[in-house]
């Protein structure tokens, strides 16, 4: 320790040994997972990156006029275009000669439902752009309707759990599969609560040539209804019940799996959260939708091969250990 | 207005200048809890402390942060039964932290390498203070005392320190040069060092009160508990605790073929130990108690070291738990055997446990001696007044302050409540601590109040399941009197057993907040901060989600309202 010394605060930050291409201020809710998962690819990916935004939370809360929260070039397209603007900007800084990296990022509205034509493009045409799809399971910004993604049985304002129906009665799409079968070179899924394996999936998305998309999931305190200090807790357990596998797909081909030591029950999941508080009623449906919904996780667990069969410091325990002094394996 | 030419572009503002920090209903804190090894620990050291500053390879600094309050660190790391590791709450993930094996550790690193203790230069102004006993109690307190820079006269009855250490603890659980290693350093320290000095003999209580400040008294219990019995003993009955002494000071004492030793205590479990070394084909331990370990209750458990009692048993040893004695065989005046009955601590209807024996439960041991080794009392020549009659020294159990006396403290065996060395090294501390307050008229000593933290408080998601190191321990039939049975740990045993302490209650550095935070609201400083962390919550900014607090490994993390 050396002698006593001040540094204000803007100093400090402006020192802060990482890039900062996100920085405070903005007006993400409290816990907001998006917010989170942004910054963490912000940082792995710059600082010669440039990020084309689709319209949702991200690009809401980040840019009120006349502020941005964004220290990197960042461009605004409409809710159904970032595939197409990315593929864009990749295409003229080719022509510029210059090396930027180009990541498109959009919630799961933008990249399930309405975006997913251009993604679809994007991805066919083979342009050098990392797509990131920030999954928080419905349209959270215009108020918590449904989208393609939110999950079986959870309750938003447009699939409400009621006399009719038990929540959303459709299943969750699974996008990656879908993106995979383009063959693109490295498609995978990761975890605002698993840090060390989301910076290391960031960064060998940008080091392949050609497309390459990530899916994140990233709970939303306000839609899913749980305490902001909650997100990391929440985004664990979707992890360790099998509900969101960790998996890497090159060319299609499923590569790597983070395995899990001790599956949770679905019930730990999804207890925490507002959204599926009806499965815990005395309505007769409700254990039917449980059952169902650890039925999914079990297929999950069973068809990706989840199941570790011995402790691995890698997976779904052992992945972020923390060391005195902050080193991580990633 | 302003008009915009071709190619011009607008810089936007920064969101820097909207301030989120309005928003927050709840305030994180940094709160630097007590780690439970330190509140279990008698002699006050903060295990969480030193083992951090040793998982950075600062082995001196984590040195001196131990002696910051135990001296004695190669001797207790050797002898003490350490209730850190019992309370320790990796012990509730998977096995409790070697916090022995490392005291050990540094104590020895500190003698090979001749660090010199942190102590304050000798102060003119403070007056002299006296302490009586250079057991492990006097040390502790004349080296705290001397730490603050008071000069201490340090009064010995016999010619060498280490009182109970250097005549009760055999040499293969304390190592003759071990001892002396961390006595003479200790002495070298500047103290006023009078060996030869009885109290009562050479000088009495009244003349140290009249020629010093404050008198601290750490007599010790010598002096071996009668056994008062109502059966007949043989005349030439031996005392357990005399008996060990003799063997500490000539190296063999007579050893019967067959023996039972009374009692539950370190003293009948080395003496059991002893005499199997001395060649007894049967050594017998009967106790009131049961053999210590997880679930046996503290009034329940044998006093001596559950690690002790293990190898005593492993050297052959037999225990007879739960039993008392209820008369000696005699043929003459030789001892044949002893009568034993079944007998348990029953809580009374006054809540406090009291010995029961249960008739038709007899059984009778033959044996050729039969040694008490019931307890110790103390040697209160000199100093009768303070006892009051009781066995023991009344005194305030914080401050070991003599109640009624400006100038007396006491502390160690000798005040009746404890009996071990770490406790021994806490009373010599505190006592030193008060004397200085009292001299330096800045009030009395008053108990810490930081609150521990428990296991539930820890978020063990961030940690991974690692073996104890264990040190290597000489298997039974190798076992001698003057080889110590178990060793220390290797280097790299040593720095795979600190990385494993969880750090309960004080910062990682793990970066995790600074790693989590969704609004970029944590700042990492690379000096330590004011509070001792290595980050810094941005108020302007953090909203208050708490999510930092939830993911701290430690429970270093509070959130408190703002209103």
């Amino acid at each position: 320790m050396s002698a006593e010394h001040t540094i204000s605060l803007a100093d400090l930050r402006a020192k802060q040994p990482r890039f900062q291409g996100l920085t405070a201020g903005h007006r993400a809710c409290l816990g907001c997972g998006q917010a989170l998962a942004a910054r963490l690819v912000t940082e792995a990916a710059g600082p010669d990156v440039a990020v084309a935004n689709a319209t949702g939370c991200l690009e809401v809360f980040t840019t009120p006029y006349p502020e941005s929260s964004w220290r990197l070039p960042w461009l605004h397209s409409v809710f159904g275009n970032a595939g197409a603007v990315a593929a864009g900007m990749e295409a003229a800084y080719k022509k510029q000669g210059k090396s930027t990296k180009v990541i498109a990022m959009a919630g799961d509205g933008g990249t399930f439902d309405i975006g997913f034509q251009a993604l679809s493009g994007m991805l066919e045409r083979g342009h050098n752009v990392l797509y990131v799809c920030y999954d928080n399971e419905a349209y959270m910004n215009t108020g918590v309707q449904r989208s393609g993604s939110t999950p079986h049985a959870a309750t938003t304002t447009t699939s409400p759990a009621g006399a009719a129906r038990m929540g959303k009665r459709h299943m969750k799409k699974d996008i990656v599969t879908i993106i995979a079968a383009h063959r693109i070179p490295y498609a995978a899924t990761a975890s605002v609560a698993y840090v060390s394996d989301l910076r290391r999936k960031v960064r060998h998305a940008l080091e392949v040539d050609g497309p390459s998309f990530l899916h994140i999931h990233a709970p939303c305190p306000l839609g899913w209804g749980h305490e902001g200090a909650a997100t990391i807790e929440v985004a664990r357990l979707a992890v360790q019940t099998g509900l969101f596998p960790l998996i890497e797909l090159e060319r299609g081909e499923l590569t790597a799996v983070m395995p899990i030591r001790q599956p949770r029950p679905v019930r730990d999941y999804l207890a925490l959260q507002n959204r599926f508080r009806h499965l815990f009623s005395q309505d007769p449906r409700a254990q039917v939708e449980l059952e169902h919904l650890q039925a999914l996780a079990d297929h999950n667990i069973e068809v990706y091969g989840l199941l570790g069969e011995n402790a691995d410091a890698q997976d779904s325990e052992g992945a972020d250990t923390v060391q005195r002094g902050g080193v991580r394996w990633a | 207005m302003t008009k915009l030419t071709r190619g011009a572009i607008a810089l936007p503002g920064t969101s820097l200048a909207n301030r989120t920090g309005s928003w927050r209903v709840m305030r994180p804190l940094h709160q630097h809890r007590a780690a439970p090894c330190h509140t279990a620990c008698p002699a006050g050291e903060d295990a969480q402390d030193w083992i951090a500053r040793f998982d950075v390879g600062d082995w001196q600094g984590a040195w001196q942060a131990l002696v910051s309050a135990n001296p004695l660190p190669a001797i207790s790391g050797r002898v003490c039964p350490h209730p850190c590791e019992s309370a320790c709450n990796r012990g509730r993930y998977d096995q409790p932290i070697a916090i022995h094996s490392l005291e050990r550790y540094l104590g020895d690193m500190a003698l090979q390498q001749g660090w010199d203790y942190p102590v304050a230069p000798l102060d003119a102004a403070l007056p002299a203070v006296a302490v009586v006993g250079a057991g492990p109690a006097g040390l502790s307190a004349a080296y705290h005392l001397r730490r603050q820079g008071f000069k201490v006269s340090l009064i010995e009855a016999l010619p060498q320190a280490g009182g109970t250490l250097r005549s009760a603890l055999p040499y293969y659980r304390l190592p003759t040069e071990v001892l002396e290693g961390e006595i003479a350093h200790l002495l070298a320290l500047g103290l006023d060092w009078r060996p030869h000095t009885r109290l009562g003999r050479d000088v009495s209580l009244e003349e140290l009160e009249q020629d010093f400040a404050a008198v601290f008294l750490g007599p010790g219990n010598q002096k071996g508990r009668r056994w008062d019995v109502s059966f007949a003993v043989p005349d030439t009955l031996r005392v357990g605790l005399e008996l060990l002494h003799e063997w500490m000071r000539m190296g063999t004492v007579a050893t019967p073929r067959s023996v039972a030793i009374v009692g539950g205590g370190n003293t009948a479990v080395d003496l059991g130990r002893i005499l199997k070394r001395l060649g007894a084909a049967e050594v017998h331990l009967i106790t009131h108690e049961r053999i210590p370990g997880p679930g046996v209750a503290d009034f329940d458990a044998m006093p001596a070291a559950e690690r002790e009692v293990r190898q005593a048993i492993e050297e052959g040893v037999v225990v007879h738990e739960h039993r008392s004695v209820r008369r000696l065989l005699l043929k003459g005046n030789k001892v044949i055997g002893v009568e034993m009955v079944h007998a348990k601590k029953l809580v009374g209807a006054d809540g406090r446990p009291r010995l029961t024996t249960f008739e038709g439960t007899e059984s009778v041991l033959h044996v050729e001696e039969v040694i008490p080794a019931i307890g110790q009392q103390v040697d209160a020549e000199g100093f009768e007044p303070l006892l009051q009659g009781r066995p023991f020294i009344p005194v305030d159990a914080y401050s070991g302050a003599v109640p009624g006396s400006a100038k007396l403290f006491a502390g160690g065996d000798a005040r009746g409540d404890h009996g071990t060395v770490s406790a021994a090294v806490g009373d010599g501390r505190r006592a030193a601590l008060a004397i200085a307050r009292r001299l330096r008229g800045q009030g009395e000593l008053n108990p810490e109040t930081r609150a521990t933290i428990g296991f539930e408080q820890l978020n063990l998601n961030y940690y991974e399941h690692q073996p104890r190191q264990e040190a290597a321990v000489l298997p039974p039939a190798e076992r001698v009197c003057h080889q110590e049975v178990e060793s220390g740990l290797a280097p790299a045993q040593a720095a795979l057993e600190a990385r494993r302490c969880l750090s309960c209650g004080n910062c990682l550095a793990c970066d995790n907040c600074w790693t989590l935070c969704p609004d970029s609201s944590v700042l990492k400083t690379r000096e330590r901060a004011s509070d001792g962390s290595h980050y810094v919550f941005d108020y302007d900014y953090c909203k208050g989600c708490g999510l930092c607090a939830q993911e701290c490994p430690t429970g270093y993390i509070v959130m408190q309202p703002e209103y």
